[in-house]
């Protein structure tokens, strides 16, 4: 192959580059502009979605907070287990009451056992 | 906008549009993208090698730069802070391909690349120098697309690759003598 003078070099690196400066896009501006709006209308759903989790965050941390706690929850079971072991053992006084009246007439001797059984008969 | 007030430089009227865009007005980017993209996407053609990838990064830097409106601040020039993000853009797609660009084939035409395809007529001498430059390793081959074809100062492209202005001009001539040395046959042993 042919050498080319050597003082070409530079106009020759600068004309092949200079051949790529540029490369024009037909429509490039309004893709971007929609690639934009596109990111533009994500970024409002993500900072929408990010709202909400954080309000329902909130609702659910208020909840747990004014919810009862373990202790008291204890404190009611045991008041209401104690409660309930109350009224079964007034029940069974009651019981007992009503088997303390029906004694002395299931113990009551019959008139005839009394009359046989009596001294002297 | 632009065509209101003419006596507004691009410099100018950039930094009054990227305020509106920071207030959401797209016509305000829309007009932006039109401006820039054509240098944009000719630099990352020329860093990764492919249209498809270049657009698709190009499309990354703006959508950045709309995140960023309401941040930016006009210290540089906004076509510098587009060429800065999208190099680092470039870098970080080399990372995630785990290699570089440095085949020819890759700077070959695309399949539907009517772009490249019919705006030029690339040259023997053309795809010479896009295989060699595609062999430089990545600064010096960003560096040298910079001052080359974006025609960018050395205080500028340090400031992209974020290094000190001797680094620049140190991977600029190693890349000029391997793009001699890898095109001797063009032009000679340098």
């Amino acid at each position: 192959m042919d050498h080319i003078n050597p003082q070409p070099f530079e106009k020759d690196l600068a004309t092949a580059l200079s051949r790529g400066r540029e490369i024009r896009v037909p429509g490039f501006a309004d893709r971007v502009v929609g690639a934009v709006r596109l990111e533009r209308r994500r970024r409002t759903v993500i900072r929408w979605s990010s709202v909400i989790t954080g309000a329902a965050a909130c609702v659910i941390t208020m909840l747990v907070m004014w919810s009862p706690s373990e202790d008291s929850l204890n404190r009611q079971t045991v008041a209401l287990v104690a409660r309930e072991e109350s009224n079964q053992f007034t029940d069974l006084l009651g019981l007992a009451d009503d088997l303390s009246l029906l004694t002395p007439v299931v113990d009551k001797k019959s008139s005839i056992v009394e009359v046989l059984t009596a001294p002297g008969s | 906008m632009s065509q209101e007030d003419p006596i507004l430089s691009d410099d100018e009227d950039d930094k009054r549009l990227m305020a509106l865009v920071a207030e959401g007005d797209d016509d305000a980017l829309r007009m932006i993208v039109h401006r820039h993209h054509a240098r944009l996407v000719g630099y990352l053609r020329g860093e990764v090698g492919s249209q498809a990838t270049a657009e698709e990064l190009a499309m990354e830097v703006f959508i950045r730069l709309h995140r960023a409106a309401n941040r930016w601040r006009p210290d540089a020039k906004l076509s510098t802070y587009l060429i800065h993000i999208a190099h680092n853009l470039v870098l970080n797609e080399w990372r995630r391909r785990g290699r570089k660009p440095t085949t020819a084939l890759e700077f070959a035409a695309e399949p539907g690349d009517q772009t490249h395809d019919s705006a030029r007529r690339v040259t023997e001498l053309d795809e010479a120098f896009q295989r060699a430059i595609a062999q430089l390793p990545t600064e010096q081959r960003t560096a040298i697309l910079l001052v080359v074809q974006q025609e960018l100062p050395y205080e500028d492209i340090a400031g992209i690759m974020g290094v000190p202005v001797s680094s620049v001009k140190t991977w600029i001539h190693r890349a000029r003598s391997r793009l001699r040395d890898l095109l001797k046959d063009f032009y000679g042993p340098a």
